[in-house]
């Protein structure tokens, strides 16, 4: 019987996330934007334009208890007066807090001569850093293996669990977005109350948020979710070489979200109140037989064959129903709505499969395998849902030849190498199929539209795989390693292409290419120091790949958008020869040291304004062609790790790393965005950083109140380089000695800390390096520093 | 017996693999193949219906057209800035940023779902299936057709009588593939086809009043805009007075003008396309919304009001009925009142919309007939051989909507009387920068009302239609997807 417990607590963000700049700094700015219009742009006086933008400060925050007054017509002489001067409200500590996270796990497990058992029971709570956030989760586990007769086994694996969510989680959604809302929208002149009055603020700021304090009241949420997988198999021995397996595994999950918005609320206020019920229901089951022969000849030779197949069924339903115009503020079902809104549909796939494998080895020495397995979908069509896939492998362990016998030093050494072919399926369930759906109805009359424009004959992506790799043991397995060398050449890639808006629609699936991936990776462990009591060992991986677009059927380049939260936060080009992650946009020459204008190099032959670095440039970014501008892929990356036993005492630290490669910077158009935003907060990059007459050599431009959209352009001026390395993880852990655990009928104790992203170091320190697949970085709600303590008993 | 049972495994995987077809034959539960979708009436229909709620949508009649017209005509005028579309207004363009973009996408969406109707109908005509439903349904689809390409080609190329050899927009007649990449028709060949499409359908068409949907009348009315566009005063004053003679339309009656905004389908409704509570209706972001005071109820944004020029003109008589809809702004004080807010998109002062429920649940009424007898009059006016008596009676039963001015004469009728009367009675229904652009006329704009006071960097404060951002650039979207277009487009982007 084991019981384990868990507490962690996340006070604070791992790393820099654009961090805004100090109300002061933010009063600064606004002032000076609108200062530099007017005395760099429009051509006024000081004194004018200093009066200009003392009138958008005292109209936007009078009301709130500011006034503003530059006696001397510049921004030396800006003072903040008024009934609230010098105080200024913390949007951050009120609506972040410090995460708490448990977790209890109680498991039992044992056997006997026909019977193996574990069942468990766990429970998890977090409250996350966001306020609104909670989770919690229960969880129940059996399993079974029960023998039957002398040949057939049964294995029972059943697993509930029910968990319950609220709040969310947006990426640029300007009302739900805490993140958001205090790094770019959220005055620490915006205050939660009326300073006249003492009443919730309850109007928009002029920045476009609500009053999340207020607002957090008035509306509410949940997401409850019951979970049961169970599988069931059953294993037949005919002989003793020769088994029958069969699984059926069903998975079901049932989801039940609910939102209500009241009639207050900014987004229930023009329906008079609005609440939605939703139900999923995920359902997958599979079925699966094999037969499996595995026999020893002449004690040297080993012959393994296995056949099967394998069907999958996936199913989801969804049924909603939305209620608005409700009667009043203490009911909250859909029940009571005078105006009722409904949907339900289900949508899946299906698959099937035929596998086999044979394989050979020779005194343990030399193996050799190989497979081949024909899949189809239903995610393809007719003509083209089946595909084969094959590959072959061979091992050779090195370390047990004579003519190893004398290389002591040598402890294991074993070569291996592989082909292969395998294949990638569309992630839509539907994507070959051109479609007209019916949700345009009209003067509650059904109406239908084409959806959908696809390529009937859209096929399996189909990668061939080859790699060789070298794995060794030195001195006893004091230091172990492995090479490895993979390239795979990627054909008839899935993609959802950008067409031509006039054709319809906004994109197709289509098979666009081909790329080839290679890399070589390299592993080492070793023991430093060895002895009686005490070991410290560590480790390194390192990774180096390349990836490439080879060839694209249409022969035309392709310009795409990363998908992450439907914000088109990078552009990026397939071009035959590139990579695949090669950035795409305008090339950004800088700031001009006298004028704090904006630079871009032409790149083209338009007339060049000016030359920077010898190369031709302008002012007006409307005339540059875009270029790659870098790539994403890093030149290597990997981990290293080292622990140190001692005793009963081990410390362990993980670091990962990444040198070479960019990142995208998708925040810096919201907080230091040359001053097009007016009304937004600004990150301390913005400030420290920003051109003024006293510092010319500054790294960004002049914030002037003219709609420059210079920094609203996907350009080089938002990439930055990757490096990075983070201290992932610190475990340090104790095992109480079995002398002291012993008296109290405890068979293991172990206690143990665990410290989570404590420190990193970034070659670009405005925000966290840890980026997503296409590298880049947006409002997502950023990685905490987690310190986590926890307890393990076994009696 | 061990050899049998694995023959036996072995028969029955290949058997399962062969019938298991059905297995992976999975259809939506919610689309159907749209290549077999239009093989009925029944079934034209329902892409009827759909074609109709497309274009209700945000980016086109639902709200962000009729705001294209009436913000760039001088007549609106913004508070302060930073406040959504007021980039319409600024003329924040550019072929990357601001470049609504949207409209392209929507209207040829649109497009599509038209052209494989016609084309579907006239694969079942040709089959014999034909029938008088089908024939109608062509009609609205022909209708509907001109009307998307009369707007686009407004929208990116320039005006008719300014230079019709100049480029309009990829002209589309069939449904494409999904890689072609279409070239950019000059803006006469577009409006040849309008005409045609437009004369096509007029015979196909229903005289009955088709509420939400588009019939004889709304297809003779488009045509009179559409030759009003081409200088051809001639043959819109036929097309006007068609519908003014037949008699299936009444104007408004002085007491009952206030109370038809906050009724759907009144006498005047030519064209009016449907805003549904749980359909197209926008809630906070509606049209009605974005013309309400600021703060006058939860969500209402006041981002557009009445500017001085309209106001003045509306003024000239305080007991003209169109100050019934307008309401008090935010910069409306005691003593000093400014009545710049309008209510038609929200069902008038009761804000019930216009079928009792939600505010913003507020149908477009695209085409009335007061705007018919305005194009009449101004087409008896400027046709070669000018009916000035016509042209001032025609434009008196607007006219007369402002009881304290003197009616026109044939002496006195001119083209300003007969703009204004057309400025004070379809504001904010998406006409004036349209006029302002066909007729070649300055448009003022009164950024001295911005509050605290900004300069405008796009534009002048005065500027006409040879001012190259009064027409859109081709978005950078469609550039990337179809670079040889990127050649063509619009000059000064």
């Amino acid at each position: 019987m084991n019981f384990k417990s868990s507490v962690g607590i996340t006070p604070d963000w791992a790393y820099n996330n654009w961090d805004p700049a100090n109300t002061d700094q933010q009063i600064e700015m606004y002032y000076e934007n609108f200062y530099n219009a007017g005395v760099y742009y429009e051509g006024r006086t000081p004194q004018v334009s200093s009066e200009r933008a003392l009138a958008q400060l005292n109209k936007r925050f009078n009301k709130h208890g500011y006034t503003f007054s530059a006696p001397d017509h510049s921004i030396n002489s800006l003072t903040v007066g008024g009934d609230r001067a010098g105080q200024y409200f913390d949007w951050e500590d009120a609506l972040f807090r410090t995460a708490v996270y448990q977790t209890y796990d109680l498991s039992v497990s044992g056997a006997s001569e026909t019977t193996n058992y574990y069942t468990s029971i766990a429970y998890t709570k977090e409250n996350g850093r966001v306020t609104t956030n909670d989770f919690d989760r229960i969880t129940g586990r059996v399993n079974l293996t029960q023998k039957v007769g002398k040949i057939a086994e049964f294995a029972t694996n059943i697993n509930i669990a029910n968990s319950n969510k609220t709040g969310f989680n947006d990426t640029r959604n300007l009302g739900g977005n805490p993140f958001l809302q205090v790094r770019n929208l959220m005055w620490g002149m915006y205050w939660p109350t009326d300073y006249q009055t003492d009443e919730p603020y309850t109007a928009r700021y002029g920045s476009y948020a609500y009053n999340p304090l207020y607002y957090d009241e008035q509306w509410d949420n949940y997401s409850k979710t019951l979970r049961l997988s169970a599988s069931e198999s059953v294993s037949i021995k005919f002989t003793p070489d020769l088994t029958f397996k069969s699984i059926l595994s069903y998975d079901n999950s049932n989801t039940r979200d609910h939102l209500y918005y009241s009639p207050v609320h900014y987004n229930g206020s023009s329906a008079n109140g609005r609440v939605i019920e939703m139900n999923t229901i995920v359902n997958k089951l599979v079925s699966s037989s094999t037969l499996n022969f595995n026999k020893d000849f002449a004690d040297k030779h080993n012959v393994g064959i296995l056949i099967g197949w394998e069907a999958e069924e996936n199913k989801v339903d969804y049924v909603r129903a939305e209620g608005s115009d409700l009667p009043t503020t203490a009911l909250t079902t859909v029940n009571t709505a005078g105006v009722l809104d409904a949907n339900a549909y289900y949508w899946g796939s299906t698959m099937l499969s035929f596998l086999s494998r044979a394989e050979y080895n020779y005194d343990n020495k030399y193996y050799v395998s190989g497979s081949f397995r024909r899949d189809g979908s239903s995610r393809l069509g007719p003509d083209t849902r089946w595909g084969n896939f094959w590959s072959v492998a061979g091992s050779w362990r090195i370390d047990r030849e004579p003519f190893m016998a004398n290389a002591d030093i040598i402890s294991s050494l074993r070569l291996r190498a592989s082909y292969g072919v395998n294949g990638t399926l569309p992630s839509s369930n539907y994507g070959w199929r051109s479609l007209t759906t019916y949700r345009n109805k009209y003067m509650e009359l059904p109406g239908g539209a084409i959806s959908t424009v696809a390529d009937a004959s859209l096929s399996w992506e189909t990668s061939y795989t080859s790699n060789i790799a070298l794995e060794f043991g030195l001195m006893d397995q004091r230091i172990t390693g492995t090479i490895e060398y993979f390239n795979r050449d990627s054909k008839d890639l899935l993609q959802d292409v950008p067409i031509s808006r006039v054709t319809g629609f906004y994109s197709t699936l289509q098979n666009i290419g081909e790329i080839n991936n290679k890399g070589i990776e390299i592993e080492l462990y070793g023991d430093i120091i060895k002895t009686q009591d005490l070991t410290w060992s560590a480790g390194i991986t390192a990774s180096h790949t390349s990836s490439t677009v080879t060839k694209l059927y249409g022969g035309q380049n392709i310009i795409w958008w990363e998908p992450t939260g439907g914000d088109s936060r990078t552009k990026f080009i397939y071009k035959e020869g590139e990579s695949t992650l090669a950035i795409y946009g305008k090339e950004w020459a800088g700031v001009e040291d006298e004028t704090g204008k904006n630079l871009w190099f032409l790149n083209n032959d338009e007339t060049p304004d000016l030359t920077v670095d010898g190369r031709p440039a302008t002012y007006d970014h409307n005339k540059v062609d875009e270029i790659i501008l870098g790539d994403v892929h890093p030149t290597l990356f990997g981990g290293i790790n080292t622990n140190l036993d001692w005793k009963g005492l081990s410390v362990g630290l993980g670091f990962i790393y990444k040198i070479g490669g960019n990142t995208y910077d998708a925040f810096s158009r919201d907080v230091a965005e040359d001053g097009y935003y007016w009304e937004r907060i600004m990150s301390q990059e913005q400030y420290d950083n920003r051109w003024t007459p006293e510092n010319k050599t500054a790294s960004l431009p002049m914030r002037v109140a003219v709609d420059l959209t210079d920094a609203l352009q996907r350009s080089s001026r938002h990439m930055h380089p990757a490096d990075y390395i983070r201290l992932k993880s610190v475990n340090v852990g104790y095992t109480i000695p079995k002398n002291i655990v012993s008296k109290l009928a405890i068979s293991n104790a172990r206690v143990y800390f665990t410290g989570m992203n404590l420190w990193t170091w970034a070659k670009h320190d405005t925000y966290d390096p840890e980026v997503n697949e296409y590298g880049s970085k947006g409002w997502e709600i950023p990685i905490g520093k987690t310190y986590t303590f926890g307890i393990e008993l076994t009696f | 017996m061990k050899k049998f049972k694995i023959i036996f495994a072995i028969i029955g995987i290949v058997l399962l693999t062969w019938s298991c077809e059905d297995f992976l034959d999975v259809k939506p539960s919610n689309s159907a193949d749209s290549g077999t979708s239009i093989t009925t009436a029944n079934d034209a229909k329902v892409i009827i219906n759909g074609i109709m709620r497309n274009m209700a949508s945000s980016s086109y009649y639902g709200r962000n057209f009729i705001l294209y017209g009436d913000t760039k005509g001088g007549d609106f005028a913004i508070r302060s800035q930073g406040r959504g579309y007021d980039g319409l207004y600024t003329f924040n363009h550019s072929q990357t940023s601001g470049n609504y973009g949207s409209f392209w996408a929507q209207m040829y969406h649109c497009i599509l779902q038209l052209n494989t109707l016609i084309k579907n109908i006239q694969v079942m005509e040709d089959e014999g299936n034909g029938s008088d439903l089908l024939s109608e349904y062509k009609g609205q689809a022909l209708t509907a057709r001109a009307l998307i390409y009369f707007d686009l080609v407004r929208l990116y190329g320039k005006p008719y009588n300014m230079d019709k050899t100049a480029y309009g927009v990829p002209l589309i007649l069939e449904p494409l593939d999904a890689k072609d990449q279409p070239l950019r028709a000059t803006v006469d060949v577009v409006y040849q086809q309008i005409v045609t499409d437009l004369q096509a359908g007029e015979p196909l068409l229903s005289k009955s009043n088709r509420k939400g949907f588009l019939n004889y009348y709304a297809n003779l009315a488009i045509q009179s805009r559409v030759y009003l566009h081409m200088d051809n005063f001639g043959a819109a004053l036929t097309a006007a007075e068609t519908i003014i003679n037949d008699g299936a339309y009444d104007l408004y009656t002085n007491d009952k003008w206030e109370n038809s905004w906050a009724n759907e389908f009144g006498s005047e409704s030519i064209f009016e396309l449907a805003m549904y509570e749980n359909e197209a209706n926008l809630g906070s972001s509606s049209l009605g919304y974005y013309l309400l005071k600021l703060r006058k109820v939860t969500g209402a944004s006041g981002w557009f009001m009445a500017s001085d020029y309209y106001l003045d003109r509306l003024g000239e008589d305080a007991s003209d009925i169109r100050w019934a809809i307008m309401d008090e702004d935010e910069t409306s004080e005691a003593g000093s009142e400014r009545f710049g807010s309008c209510m038609k998109y929200v069902g008038g002062h009761e804000m019930k919309g216009d079928k009792g429920g939600a505010a913003s649940a507020t149908n477009i009424k695209v085409i009335r007939l007061s705007e018919i007898y305005l194009i009449a009059a101004e087409a008896a006016l400027r046709k070669s051989s000018p009916d000035m008596t016509k042209a001032a009676n025609y434009l008196n039963e607007i006219r007369k909507r402002a009881p304290g001015l003197v009616p026109a004469t044939a002496a006195t009728v001119s083209l300003e009387m007969i703009m204004d009367e057309k400025s004070k009675e379809l504001f904010a229904e998406g006409h004036r920068y349209w006029d302002m652009l066909r007729l070649g006329w300055e448009i003022e704009f009164n950024d001295d009302f911005i509050d605290p006071v900004v300069s405008i960097p796009h534009r002048e404060k005065t500027i006409d239609r040879s001012f190259y951002k009064t027409i859109l650039p081709i978005p950078q979207d469609e550039i990337d997807a179809n670079p040889p277009i990127g050649e063509q487009q619009n000059p000064g982007y």
